[in-house]
């Protein structure tokens, strides 16, 4: 009876044994599992390059953890995460917008294999001071001007502002749509109405015009050209548009994007002008009554304009400097894994309408894809004039206050216009120096 | 021994509480610790996990961010080096600060506390009175009381929306012209003010129901004795009698009123051109849009200041209201 008890007490120390070393080698293996947390916004595009990225991770026993935060608070709150030096996130959503803000807190990626296949123009928002990119691409944002197809000839679709009002009112007379133009004009929305036509007319926010150098701004003392007569020029375009020829909704500056697109999704105008990012947003049946009707065409072009011009800029992925060096690696490697995935770059334009970040392989989706093919005729075969933001600290507080001046001067009567730009040059001056 | 242990009720709840011996007790009793004896010591051991998450989660973001506005403090690159009061005398030589923001926030709390007290009052008057379903209608009335003030807003929003907006539908339908609500200064901030009425008004009525709940019956019983009207009984009697009350909620929720954010910044985020800012959207554009954390501060500390001392003038006057009442 004393060697039955025993015999079932070692079977039971062994059993016992086996299951500890097991569980042991379990929490082994998980425990070299690398977890590389992702800090990003949930959107299709940069869920579709974070496939790409997971495709890597999981081949090399890499947990890959999202943490998306909402677009309102996330240059905020990464921000505040960089500046503490504290490792939270491994990589982050990085946007040209504030790519000179974090220049001081992110890696350089210039050694990350891959980058030479980019598009250098777009990283020049991610410069630090030794001119070494910081961030990684993702996919280019794009200013597109998209039109009906099911109203216009792709040769019927203006290409200046006084045919852009000229078609408008002929598809409104016809009774084929309510408004012709829309687009947002509320702040952050700036680009899709008061910028493309500024630039368009071949004016800009500060002077000298186009010039995107700090030290070169600063000397000119941050002179705004809102009130030059270029500016103004815009300023009367739509202030036409909405009260005089009617071809654009009388509420137009209160537009968020999400008012604006609601409105040509819903058939109710010929063009909007927005990234081309929301492609696949107006080709989606569910959601749009003109899926399948729209085409994309080049910006039209102001009185004082002599070609089409465009914006390019990407979003684009970074790693905080306070990562440590083995997590570093593996991000890096991911980033490479990501940039050398032709396959799913293809897939992201075609699910997301975001153009690939690897520019090599734009000639062959070119010739492959007939939509590619339209956007590369309506943007990228138009060279921008200048990037579409200015890189200094004080860029959000200038942006604001051209907002300001600028719907304020559209609030009140059009003979008051030039006065309106003219009383806000010191705001934007002030603004523009931090003061 | 006799000494220590006078109070047998704090002797037998210690001992439960402690489940140590008189011996114990009594030694640790005899020592005053910071002169304070030992019931006092177990009242504040009591109050210290609060204390201690008040000042974690109160105190010290107030006093970081006090510290905040005396430097350079920015969000993308903090230098956080002294530079005293540039940062107040910057907000308080704002034209915007005092022309639009200032202005735009007391007209604000002024316009929305008055709107919800009076509707407040009239569905308390209401809901006071016995009739079938009043339990239903107290539910439906408290409803927005459940919803986030975002997603009202979000909802009021559209609702306002100049193409979609039922609001525009309803005017079309009757031979009006669709307005742009969100274009002009004072449409916009009739927008964000009815949905703060709408928010709002509910939270007087009910707190207003239940001072009227509570008053003695008395008094109404002499003035229909005396057949008093219905406005007089209301204006001689009720009003009155309901001061205490009317005069904690207005002083609640104009201090409540004075740091609106969510609805402003949802509904028209402060335009068009910043003539619907209020305060705090002032404060969270310098710190998070301008990436300005001193500079928010400082106009987050200057709001602080400018709050409490209305408060305190507020709840002066209506409280000698309410002692001239009585």
């Amino acid at each position: 009876m004393l060697e039955g008890i025993m015999r079932t007490s070692r079977r039971t120390f062994f059993a016992v044994t086996a299951a500890a070393l097991a569980a042991g080698f379990s929490y082994g293996a998980s425990a070299q599992q690398t977890e590389i947390k992702v800090g990003y916004m949930k959107h299709p595009i940069q869920d579709a390059s974070l496939d790409m990225m997971e495709k890597w991770a999981k081949a090399h026993n890499v947990k890959l953890t999202r943490v998306p935060m909402a677009y309102s608070v996330f240059m905020e709150k990464v921000t505040a995460t960089l500046t503490s030096e504290t490792d939270q996130f491994d990589i982050i959503w990085h946007n040209d917008d504030w790519g000179q803000l974090w220049k001081k807190w992110v890696e350089p990626t210039d050694d990350i294999p891959g980058m030479e296949n980019t598009d250098p123009w777009v990283l020049e928002a991610f410069l630090n001071d030794d001119k070494k990119p910081t961030a990684v691409p993702m996919a280019h944002t794009v200013g597109t001007f998209f039109y009906r197809t099911d109203l216009l000839k792709p040769e019927e679709v203006p290409t200046t502002f006084d045919e852009l009002v000229e078609v408008s009112k002929r598809l409104q007379k016809e009774g084929k749509v309510k408004w012709g133009y829309v687009g947002a004009m509320a702040m952050n929305n700036t680009w899709f109405t008061f910028w493309w036509a500024t630039w368009s007319n071949k004016c800009d926010l500060l002077k000298p015009f186009f010039e995107r150098d700090y030290e070169k701004l600063k000397a000119n003392n941050f002179e705004p050209g809102i009130a030059d007569p270029c500016s103004q020029e815009v300023m009367e375009f739509w202030w036409d548009a909405m009260n005089k020829h009617k071809i654009s909704p009388p509420g137009m500056t209160a537009y968020t994007r999400n008012e604006s697109n609601a409105i040509f999704m819903a058939g109710d105008a010929a063009f909007t002008l927005i990234d081309s990012t929301h492609y696949g947003e107006f080709n989606d049946p569910k959601r749009s009554k003109i899926a399948g009707k729209v085409g994309m065409a080049p910006f039209p072009v102001g009185p004082r304009g002599e070609r089409p011009t465009s914006w390019n800029e990407v979003w684009a992925w970074a790693i905080p400097k306070g990562v440590p060096a083995e997590r570093k690696k593996i991000a890096k490697q991911m980033l490479a894994a990501m940039l050398a995935d032709e396959a799913g770059q293809i897939e992201m334009w075609k699910k997301t309408g975001g153009p690939p970040p690897n520019t090599k392989l734009w000639p062959k989706l070119r010739a492959e894809d007939k939509d590619f093919d339209m956007l590369s005729k309506a943007v990228f075969d138009h060279k921008p004039l200048a990037h579409s933001a200015y890189y200094f600290p004080e860029w959000p507080a200038l942006h604001k206050a051209y907002s300001d001046v600028a719907i304020g001067a559209l609030q009140g009567k059009r003979e008051d216009i030039p006065q309106a730009l003219k009383d806000g040059v010191e705001k934007l001056r002030r603004a523009a120096a931090g003061n | 021994m006799s000494l220590i242990w006078s109070n047998a009720r704090v002797r037998s709840q210690l001992s439960s509480f402690y489940d140590i011996n008189d011996r114990h007790l009594t030694l640790m009793a005899s020592r005053p610790f910071l002169g304070l004896d030992e019931k006092k010591r177990f009242m504040l051991a009591l109050i210290a996990p609060a204390v201690f998450a008040l000042t974690l989660f109160q105190i010290v973001p107030i006093l970081t961010g006090a510290n905040a506005s005396f430097r350079d403090w920015s969000l993308y690159d903090p230098q956080k080096t002294w530079i005293g009061l540039d940062n107040y005398i910057y907000v308080l030589t704002d034209d915007d600060f005092l022309w639009t923001i200032l202005p735009n926030t007391f007209g604000f709390m002024f316009a929305s506390v008055a709107c919800s007290l009076v509707l407040g009052l009239g569905i308390a008057l209401l809901l006071n009175r016995r009739f079938p379903g009043r339990w239903l209608v107290q539910t439906i009335i408290l409803l927005p009381l459940m919803v986030a003030p975002v997603i009202a807003a979000i909802m009021t929003r559209w609702m306002f929306n100049d193409q979609f907006g039922i609001v525009n539908v309803v005017l079309e339908s009757l031979g009006f012209s669709p307005i742009p609500w969100l274009t002009q200064k004072w449409t916009a901030f009739f927008v964000i003010l009815i949905t703060d009425v709408w928010l709002w008004t509910p939270w007087f009525a009910l707190l207003l129901l239940a001072g009227l709940q509570s008053l003695p019956p008395e008094p109404f019983e002499a003035a229909k004795i005396d057949a008093a009207s219905a406005w007089r009984t209301f204006r001689y009697i009720t009003l009155p009698m309901l001061r205490p009350v009317i005069v904690v909620c207005v002083v609640i929720r104009a201090i409540d009123a004075f740091r609106t954010f969510d609805i402003v910044w949802t509904i028209s985020a402060g335009g068009p051109a910043r003539s619907t800012e209020v305060f705090s959207l002032y404060a969270y554009i310098e710190a998070f849009q301008f990436l300005n954390f001193g500079r928010g501060s400082a106009a987050a500390v200057i709001g602080a200041l400018i709050i409490i001392v209305f408060a305190m003038v507020l709840y002066r006057i209506l409280n000698r209201w309410v002692e001239v009442s009585k």
